[in-house]
């Protein structure tokens, strides 16, 4: 590839190509986020004019339990949704990569792929309507669990105690997929030779796994942690479907909390700043996840 | 990629927010020439209102052959959350049915986005047809629903009330209770034979109608008055009527009436318990009638109204409103007139629904005959005892989680009053 510094022209050439991206950025992101920050300084209903406020919205949302409630709830979407299915998809991936291929051909190992892929095609009110059915009290899974004997199962959604753990295996099964796809994809890249080194050298899959695949993998790794965080910081529509940040507020975050303020207490000042509060959040984590991924490239 | 293409909720709705903004100001989309009649309704396909409103749509049309007709079916919820927004937009239908409540039509109201009904009411005896019921769509400068101007009219009314297995009583000997000792009785005897007696969903809606059933069955029109014009603070007492339901609520759960996993347990899977015979009560509102009348097959089933003050959870339904932005007004009013004419409260009567106007003469369905009835016992002995979560926006949400927690155990009565009162007083500080 040539690096020698484009021309003028040639820039001017390229400019007209982010045209549309850069509008459509502008138009979706960039002005309702501007918007958001200036509406969070006002008390607004949502209708009429805004009064402004100054920071009275932030100095609230400090001392707002709810809100950091919702926010520690953030940390077990993070666990759901970044922590175990990326752990799971690396195994899973090595395994269907390393194991099944080999021995049952490509064919067997897409299909599993897109089977496991399939949750993130699926719209999430779809997905989420059938789990609370597999979930209700009477639901399929509980039928399952009285036949084997177990008396009195879960009450899965509708309890405090347990709501949280359900919809964390909700999420789980519909991230699973996505890390899976990349890792597979990232293992086709890693040189055979490593691996072909080390089982020469009699190192067992679980050695290769650890000492071969999980350092090569490194950058996907970093992409599917840092994408599913960001995912688990903003999640809403799981929620949504499935609890309604229910029962009380066990499964509450902070997207479904500034959602309920836009709408449901007609307070947009108030949501508009719990959406901000979140974006800064996003974007501070964001820059750190890119700051530890560039200082171990480097090194 | 899903994920990456996924918004967050909070930043699509703000990009929601100003799009209705910036819509603000441009020509309105609905027009007013005259040649278009948008109207928007969230009565399920085929249930009694639609019935007779899908009639009155026929008609409409015979008498306007050159207008369009475009007819959208929504979902309560969709007004709920987002009503405020879709009236402030310029892309408004000439009509549309809206929830009624000072969260929702007295706020909107309020804020001018709704138009003033008093005149045509009065002109076209939408007053007269609609009685006491059309309480539900007169709201004040504030928003607060009660004497005021007319913004919402009315067609059909609702109530709510205990529906029983006929079959099932007759087999255990359990007769209709009259008083609150003799429905304990009744539950009891049900118990004892290892049946749960009340169907009930924590997880949705009825769980919360049932609560205020059980406070106004306690309460005067006193203090509903209070209650509703916030003219004070929350009582949270135990002498309170809402203290005393959530008292109840909480033991029926403890004791066995009520399933304590109905916390997970959506609308529908309640009245699944009792349409099939597994629970022979359930406490359902007059929307369930058609479904009822219509599904239930295998036994013969009636109601009976929560005994006590002989208030019952109950109002005028949800209202026809005209937004202010709205093109064509005339059209929407003669669709409002068809919509309160003898023949569509007759029909709607006679599918089941509770009507304003029916001709008591012409209703002919037993069913439907018993339900009218009732109603209209209830609208003149002053026993509509509205809804709990109107006063405060809102309070829908913070109701229906709390009811949730107060069933599922992890929340006491008193406990549970305290969440109540926080929003309450709130907006009782600043209004009353």
């Amino acid at each position: 590839m040539s690096t020698a510094p484009l021309s003028h022209a040639a820039r001017k050439g390229y400019l007209r190509y982010l045209a549309p991206g850069a509008l459509g950025f502008a138009v979706v992101v960039l002005v309702p986020f501007v918007m958001n920050i200036a509406i969070s300084f006002t008390a607004w209903s949502g209708i009429g004019t805004p009064t402004f406020t100054g920071l009275d919205n932030y100095q609230r949302l400090i001392h707002d339990e709810m809100f950091w409630s919702a926010f520690a709830h953030s940390i077990w979407f993070i666990v759901a949704m970044a922590i175990v299915p990326t752990a799971l998809a690396l195994v899973l991936a090595a395994g269907l990569f390393d194991y099944l291929e080999p021995r049952f051909g490509p064919r067997v190992s897409s299909a599993l792929r897109a089977g496991f892929y399939l949750p993130q095609v699926l719209p999430v009110a779809v997905a989420g309507i059938v789990w609370s059915w597999i979930l209700t009290p009477y639901g399929a899974l509980n039928g399952v669990l009285q036949k084997v004997g177990i008396a009195d199962p879960p009450n899965w959604l509708g309890d405090t105690s347990w709501a949280m753990p359900s919809v964390m295996l909700v999420l789980v099964w519909m991230q699973l997929g996505y890390g899976l796809v990349i890792f597979m994809a990232g293992m086709a890249r890693i040189d055979p030779q490593f691996h072909e080194a080390a089982e020469l050298d009699g190192a067992s899959w679980l050695t290769r796994f650890r000492h071969v695949t999980v350092p090569q993998m490194r950058p996907e790794i970093f992409v599917v942690l840092l994408t599913t965080t960001i995912a688990a910081l903003k999640v809403f529509g799981p929620v949504f479907v499935l609890t309604k940040g229910g029962p009380g507020d066990a499964t509450n975050v902070p997207s479904y909390y500034s959602y309920s303020n836009f709408f449901g207490n007609l307070q947009v000042g108030y949501g508009s700043a719990i959406a901000t509060a979140l974006t800064v959040v996003v974007i501070a984590l964001t820059v750190v996840f890119i700051k530890i991924q560039s200082k171990a490239e480097g090194a | 990629m899903l994920m990456r293409s996924r918004l967050s909720g909070a930043v699509a709705l703000a990009a929601a927010v100003t799009l209705a903004l910036s819509a603000c100001g441009s020509g309105g989309a609905s027009g007013g020439d005259g040649k278009t009649f948008t109207v928007w309704w969230y009565e399920d396909a085929g249930n009694p209102q639609d019935a007779a409103w899908q009639d009155a749509l026929k008609d409409f049309q015979a008498a306007h052959p050159d207008v369009k007709v475009k007819f959208e079916r929504k979902v309560w919820q969709q007004i709920q959350d987002a009503g405020a927004m879709i009236l402030n937009s310029n892309d408004v239908p000439d009509l549309l049915e809206y929830n009624k409540g000072n969260a929702t039509a007295g706020a909107v109201s309020a804020k001018g986005l709704l138009t003033d009904l008093t005149a045509e009411a009065a002109k076209q005896g939408w007053d007269k047809t609609a009685g006491s019921a059309l309480t539900v769509g007169t709201y004040d400068s504030k928003g607060l629903m009660g004497p005021g101007k007319v913004y919402g009219i009315p067609s059909y009314g609702e109530y709510v009330s205990f529906a029983y297995n006929k079959d099932m009583f007759a087999k255990y000997g359990v007769t209709v209770p009259t008083t609150m000792d003799q429905l304990v009785a009744a539950f009891e005897t049900f118990k004892a034979k290892g049946i749960t007696p009340l169907a009930e969903s924590a997880g949705d809606y009825p769980a919360q109608h049932l609560l205020w059933g059980l406070a106004v069955a306690k309460a005067d029109r006193n203090w509903l008055n209070g209650y509703f014009g916030l003219k004070a603070p929350l009582d949270t007492s135990a002498a309170s009527p809402l203290t005393q339901a959530a008292q109840t609520l909480a033991d029926w759960t403890a004791k066995g009436y009520i399933d304590k996993k109905s916390t997970g347990l959506k609308a529908e899977d309640a009245w699944d318990q009792f349409r099939s015979g597994k629970a022979p009560i359930t406490y359902a509102g007059t929307w369930m009638v058609g479904d009822f009348k219509e599904k239930i097959k295998s036994f013969q089933w009636g109601q009976f109204l929560m005994p006590g003050s002989g208030i019952s959870a109950g109002s005028g339904g949800n209202i026809w409103v005209v937004p202010t932005k709205a093109g064509n007004k005339d059209l929407a009013y003669d669709f409002i007139k068809l919509t309160m004419d003898t023949k569509r409260q007759n029909l709607m009567a006679n599918a089941g629904g509770v009507a304003l106007a029916a001709d008591p003469a012409a209703v002919t369905d037993p069913v439907g005959k018993q339900v009218n009835e009732t109603f209209a016992k209830l609208a003149s002995s002053d026993g509509l005892g509205l809804y709990g979560d109107w006063p405060v926006p809102n309070f829908y949400q913070v109701i229906f989680s709390n009811t949730q927690t107060l069933v599922g155990g992890s929340q006491t009565p008193a406990q549970f009053m305290e969440q109540l009162k926080k929003p309450y007083d709130q907006v009782q500080s600043s209004v009353g």
